[in-house]
């Protein structure tokens, strides 16, 4: 020790005349990414609360906000955040499906009750709402959950566009799990879901490779899974809040995936379904398509004998002869129907019901239950439509399903922009490969692009596999040379609906096309055929409008023995006719227990 | 470090080998076994530095699992030595003799988990816990929500709605839930 | 100075009795209990010394915690592995980022990932950063504790622009949680290396007036030269790591022995040094403040302008991780900072386990170095060993 040690610290005196570092009030603002209180932008937020599942605080609550409605695709609840229990660690911005959370940098508030210390953001007014700087959710790539939906394989254009076998392969274990993690169990979807299937349960049972559970949890709301899993026009992907910010999850092929995992022989003991009570109530049901599938599986669950009358020789509706073999293949159909018959169900084949008959059913049966679907095309009544080379879609879908011949010239043109009009598209493309080796189908319809109703997915693969898919025209005239059809006049359509919002298209009729075609197919949808209700029950029935049968909540007509379901009541879809045979299943059983 | 566990597992019947990474290895030892272990690994193989003495639960096996880390410094190497012990009456050598912090560890394991050490150095003191009156809480059994909510006086958490069913009560009241209405 | 060495009367010292415990007879008036906290200025936290003293030197020591058991550990069992993440920081509250750093690493690795080349960059400013606040308070505390407030004041200040560059690039002042399983929460801000950089002028010049104010002065080297010297062969025998081995001979710095993240492509050499009295083991301190500054402008030059921040993560609101077991560490300013983690194949941790430097240190350790020592020099002893008690009961 020196003198030098005694002096030096003596040096710091020097601070004297530095000038002071205290911040003076009023505060600084935080730093653009402060992490202060919340900022909800109730417009794009859907109330699918992952950032209450995250919070490991349990300060976010999810409530009923003022001005929010409850819809498809929003729950109608808004997150509200308690300070009392909040720890500002934002993982609820990082997780939220939309991106509408997000921190404000502000972080004094000061007030007297701790109870007032929590709000509902974007809801209730706050001096920062309108403040810019905060913590967001971080960039760039930075995710808590799959964006990208996990790859279906598929067979190649050239490899399946001259065959009609499945060529959506399905799943494998590692793919089915990987996408079921995507999934962030908010149960949107649910509402959505015509059936209400309960799909955040089933994509669970996926993640815990419990297929067996995954079973029961499809079978508690829709008894025709393998073909649901293939065809269902998958309304709960078009609400999933994951498809926010990414891919939607890919809800229906995780139901295929645990569908076919189990072989038909385990059904009954999965299901637990070895031995059903069986008592003394009979049921008849016309037409074996998915409506009436739907009300024999759960009416004979509830220990009522079901007779399903079908027209044709093959069980499945519109599921067989509407949908082609390439998209849902006849054996998967047959597993369905299959277990369904198992259950005690009789299906009568090539019993074509006439009012004499329905007579019949009415006094043997306690109920009768009708889902005869829509199978009688639509015709778009312009000239030349009367041509016998003018087919209906629906016809000609039949027939090929039937495994009849049907006309396959070079050039065809199809009318309509719907599934129905795809699928028949894609089913000529694929005869007129094996007949000419090449594609030559032309697909219009009135809706543009953006607009078709058909399912993107199918649009992109009928020009993989080499048709031409022109929206936006609207069918003016068939041109018809020495009783040959040449090809369809059409002019450019404006808008389909007026201001009303009626059907009402409007063409500016200078601008024309002109489609060459030896062959017109229409596919611009369907109607009902009730022919065979007797005339003095159809004075009985209600009627709504449009020709639609009335019915009530539980499909029971204004004849209370008389229930109705199916795509003559509902949709037209497979799986609003499940949920209706479901439903209607529950309404019979009320009915008859009353009785 | 593959060869002096080969030599230790012939004399110390070690199991269970996992080499987590480059420089940890996992091993299983028997109680009986163990503090001969860790002594002969300090003594003869260089395991100067006791990193870590931790319990584990495993309450569906009825077991406890005691995990010795050893750190050779030399060779950068760290070994975790297990040791699977009775849940019921669990009690187990002491090894304060070795290190002296290791004390310290079997005093917090006998509060925290119930493990005893006898001849442990204040092992019986409360270490943490003064007072305490119910099971060592760092059992898989005892419920740190539940004790919370009987002893404090908690703060009513605000009610909150599951969106689905949510959605449900306000578009499709009744619709869902009589399902699966099966006789048998 | 002999004039100031006062032989004591040894004779009313207390004696090992046939148990091999000292023999204090309270009633005898011949010693004092004292307690040292838990609310003591002198005391680094909420922790109590139990002291006897005879006259003013201590014969017996123990260490009393449990003033603020929050069961962190406990209560990440019941948490999901992201949610585990803001509440395992809290576990130590003058540097969280090691907390974050060993926690989310322990995820990574039983779930198998590895994070991307610039998340690990910033996870390594992120810690040098966190090891370097730390560091501009202990270092300056040393003072503290002999009465010399003035460092504590410029350290504070030091101390608080460190944290506007964490509030800056985190989002958060003292607890960040910016380093979530799978990587990092965002990129530099645009100017923060240049605003760093100023900082850390200031820093290299408080650097110099520290050592002007206490390690030169003469009433600092007076306290602390000589006093509470530890033995090299306790270190192992303690379970002592960080600057309190290195300043005794130990060279181990984690960083350098078991290089994580990006720490072997960076040059730098932890000072060692050969006596560990008080002096030394802030002076070491002292010297880790200078290589923390010197990494910090390594890091800021060499890593990489862009680059991903997260890997890819199974969806952390099921994130389930297979059984099994794994144990991480990394160089806290206090030394070697561990944490133990068991999974079970559920989405929760079975079991994690802390392992700070203090549960050794302050504990075991300080106990037996208060024997024979001055009541006035408690204090300084345990800031000498950087005592942090949330650490030793989680």
């Amino acid at each position: 020790m020196s003198l030098k040690d005694t002096l030096i610290p003596f040096k710091a005196w020097g601070n004297l005349v530095k000038k002071p570092v205290t911040l003076k009030d009023p505060m600084r603002e935080g730093a653009p990414r402060y992490r202060g209180f919340h900022k909800n932008d109730v417009d794009t937020c859907i109330g699918c609360g992952s950032c209450e599942a995250i919070c490991e605080n349990e300060a976010i609550v999810m409530v009923p906000a003022e001005g929010i409605e409850t819809k498809d695709g929003d729950s109608g609840l808004r997150p509200l955040v308690d300070y009392g229990r909040c720890c500002w660690c934002g993982l609820c911005v990082d997780v939220c499906t939309t991106g509408s959370l997000s921190l404000s940098n502000e972080h004094t508030w000061i007030c007297e009750d701790p109870e007032e210390l929590k709000y509902i953001p974007g809801i209730d007014k706050k001096p920062w709402d309108e403040k810019e700087e905060g913590w967001k959710k971080p960039v760039p790539n930075y995710h808590f959950y799959g964006q990208e939906r996990v790859s279906m394989e598929e067979m190649e254009a050239e490899e399946r566009g001259d065959s009609f076998i499945e060529f959506v392969k399905g799943y494998s274990k590692e793919q089915a799990q990987k996408e079921a993690d995507r999934c962030v169990e908010c149960g949107i979807c649910v509402a959505t879901c015509p059936a209400h299937m309960g799909i955040p349960e089933y994509i669970k049972a996926i993640r815990n490779d419990d297929i067996e559970e995954g079973m029961r949890v499809l079978y508690e709301t829709n008894p025709l899974p393998e073909i649901c899993g293939r065809i269902c026009t998958h309304k709960c992907e078009d609400v999933c809040s994951v498809g926010h910010e990414g891919d939607p999850l890919s809800i229906r092929w995780l139901k295929r995936y645990i569908a076919d995992q189990v072989p038909s022989d385990k059904y009954k003991e999965i299901l637990d379904t070895q031995k059903i009570y069986k008592g003394d109530k009979k049921i008849a049901l016309i037409g074996a398509g998915p409506a009436s599938l739907s009300a024999a599986y759960y009416l004979s669950l509830l220990g009522h004998n079901c007779t399903i009358f079908e027209k044709l020789d093959k069980a499945g509706g519109m599921m067989r002869y509407g949908i082609p073999e390439y998209r849902l293949p006849y054996d998967q159909i047959d597993k369905d129907v299959k277990y369904i018959e198992s259950l005690g169900t009789e299906i009568i084949y090539n019993t074509n019901v006439d009012a004499a008959k329905f007579m019949e059913l009415k006094e043997n049966y306690d109920v009768v239950y009708v889902g005869t679907g829509l199978h009688l095309g639509r015709s778009t009544a312009i000239p030349g439509s009367d041509h016998e080379h003018v087919f209906q879609s629906i016809d000609l879908l039949r027939e090929i399903t039937e495994g009849k011949e049907i006309m396959v010239p070079e050039k065809v043109v199809v009318i309509g922009g719907g599934n129905v009009a795809m699928d028949i598209t894609r089913s000529i493309a694929r005869l007129q490969k094996i007949k000419y080796g090449k594609v030559g189908v032309i697909t219009t319809s009135l809706e543009k692009e953006e607009v078709m109703p058909a399912d993107r997915e199918e649009v992109v693969e009928a020009r993989e596999e080499g048709s031409i898919i022109n929206p936006g025209w609207g069918p003016k005239s068939i041109e018809i040379e020495d009783g040959k059809i040449k090809g369809l006049h059409v002019v450019r359509c404006l808008s389909i609906f007026d201001e009303t919002g009626r059907f009402n298209p409007s063409l500016d009729e200078d601008d024309k096309n002109f489609f060459e075609a030896d062959m017109i197919v229409e596919s611009i949808g369907q109607g009902m055929d009730i022919s065979y209700l007797p005339e003095e029950l159809k004075e009985k029935i209600e009627f709504g409008p449009r020709g639609r049968i009335n019915v009530d909540d539980y499909f029971q007509t204004s004849l209370d023995w008389l229930f109705a379901g199916g795509d003559m009541i509902q949709g037209p879809d497979v799986i609003h006719g499940i949920a209706n045979g479901h439903k209607a299943a529950i309404g019979i059983d009320n009915f008859l227990n009353k009785k | 470090m593959k060869q002096v566990l080969e030599k230790l597992s012939a004399s110390f019947e070690i199991e269970d080998i996992v080499y987590q990474r480059d420089d940890l290895t996992f091993l299983s030892a028997k109680k009986e076994n163990l503090i001969n272990l860790i002594t002969h690994l300090r003594d003869i193989e260089g395991f100067s530095h006791f990193v870590l003495l931790s319990c584990v639960d495993w309450i569906e096996d009825d077991k406890f699992q005691l995990t010795y880390f050893l750190n050779k410094p030399e060779e950068k190497y760290d070994l975790g030595i297990r040791c699977m012990i009775d849940r019921k009456e669990a009690s187990m050598d002491s090894a304060h003799h070795l290190w002296k912090q290791i004390a310290t560890y079997q005093r917090e394991i006998k509060e925290m988990f119930g493990v005893d050490f006898p001849g442990s150095p204040g092992v019986d003191e409360p270490f943490i816990l003064e007072g305490w009156d119910n099971i060592p809480p760092m059992r898989r059994d005892f419920d740190t929500k539940q004790y919370s909510a009987d002893t404090f006086f908690p703060r009513e958490r605000p009610k909150t709605n599951d969106p689905k069913e949510y959605m449900k009560e306000q578009m499709h009241p009744g619709e869902w839930g009589e399902y699966r209405k099966e006789k048998k | 100075m002999s004039l100031l060495n006062i032989e004591t009367d040894r004779s009313k010292y207390p004696v090992k009795g046939e148990d091999g415990k000292l023999q204090i007879d309270l009633d005898s008036h011949k010693y004092v209990k004292l307690w040292q906290g838990p609310n003591h200025p002198g005391v680094t936290g909420n922790m109590a010394l139990e002291l006897t003293l005879a006259g003013d030197e201590i014969v017996e020591s123990k260490t009393h915690v449990g003033y603020l058991h929050r069961g962190f550990e406990k209560l990440i069992e019941r948490r999901l592995f992201v949610q585990g993440l803001p509440t395992s920081i809290r576990m130590c509250v003058a540097e969280p980022d090691s907390n974050e750093y060993v926690y989310s690493t322990c995820v990574e690795q039983l779930s198998g990932i590895d994070i991307p080349e610039m998340a690990k960059w910033i996870r390594a400013l992120l810690l040098e950063m966190a090891r370097l606040q730390a560091l501009l308070r202990v270092v300056p505390g040393q003072g503290g504790t002999f009465a010399l407030g003035l460092g504590v004041q410029w350290g504070v200040y030091m101390r608080e622009l460190i944290l506007d560059r964490f509030e800056e690039l985190t989002g958060g002042r003292v607890y960040h949680m910016f380093m979530t399983p799978g990587g990092v929460r965002g990129l530099l801000p645009g100017g923060f290396k240049k605003r760093m950089e100023e900082n850390l002028k200031e820093i290299d010049q408080f650097v110099i007036n520290i050592d002007n104010l206490m390690y030169s002065n003469s009433v600092f080297k007076k306290r602390a030269i000589d006093v509470a010297v530890l033995d090299p062969s306790w270190i192992d025998k303690y379970g002592a790591v960080g600057p309190v081995a290195r300043s005794a001979g130990y060279n181990r710095d984690v960083r350098k022995d078991y290089p994580y993240l990006i720490y072997d492509q960076l040059d730098f050499e932890p000072k060692v040094m050969n006596h560990s009295d008080i002096y030394n083991r802030s002076r070491i301190r002292w010297y880790d403040i200078q290589t923390s500054v010197d990494l910090i402008r390594q890091i800021m030059a060499k890593m990489p302008e862009k680059g991903d921040i997260k890997a890819e993560t199974p969806n952390v609101l099921h994130w389930r991780i297979p059984k099994g077991e794994t144990y991480v560490r990394s160089e806290a300013s206090r030394g070697e900072y561990g944490l133990y983690m068991v999974t079970d194949g559920s989405d929760k941790p079975r079991r994690i386990n802390l392992r700070g430097p203090s549960y050794t240190q302050a504990v075991a350790l300080l106990q037996d170095l208060l024997v024979g020592a001055n009541i006035a020099d408690v204090a300084a002893i345990m800031v000498s060993l950087q005592t942090c008690p949330p650490e030793i009961e989680r």
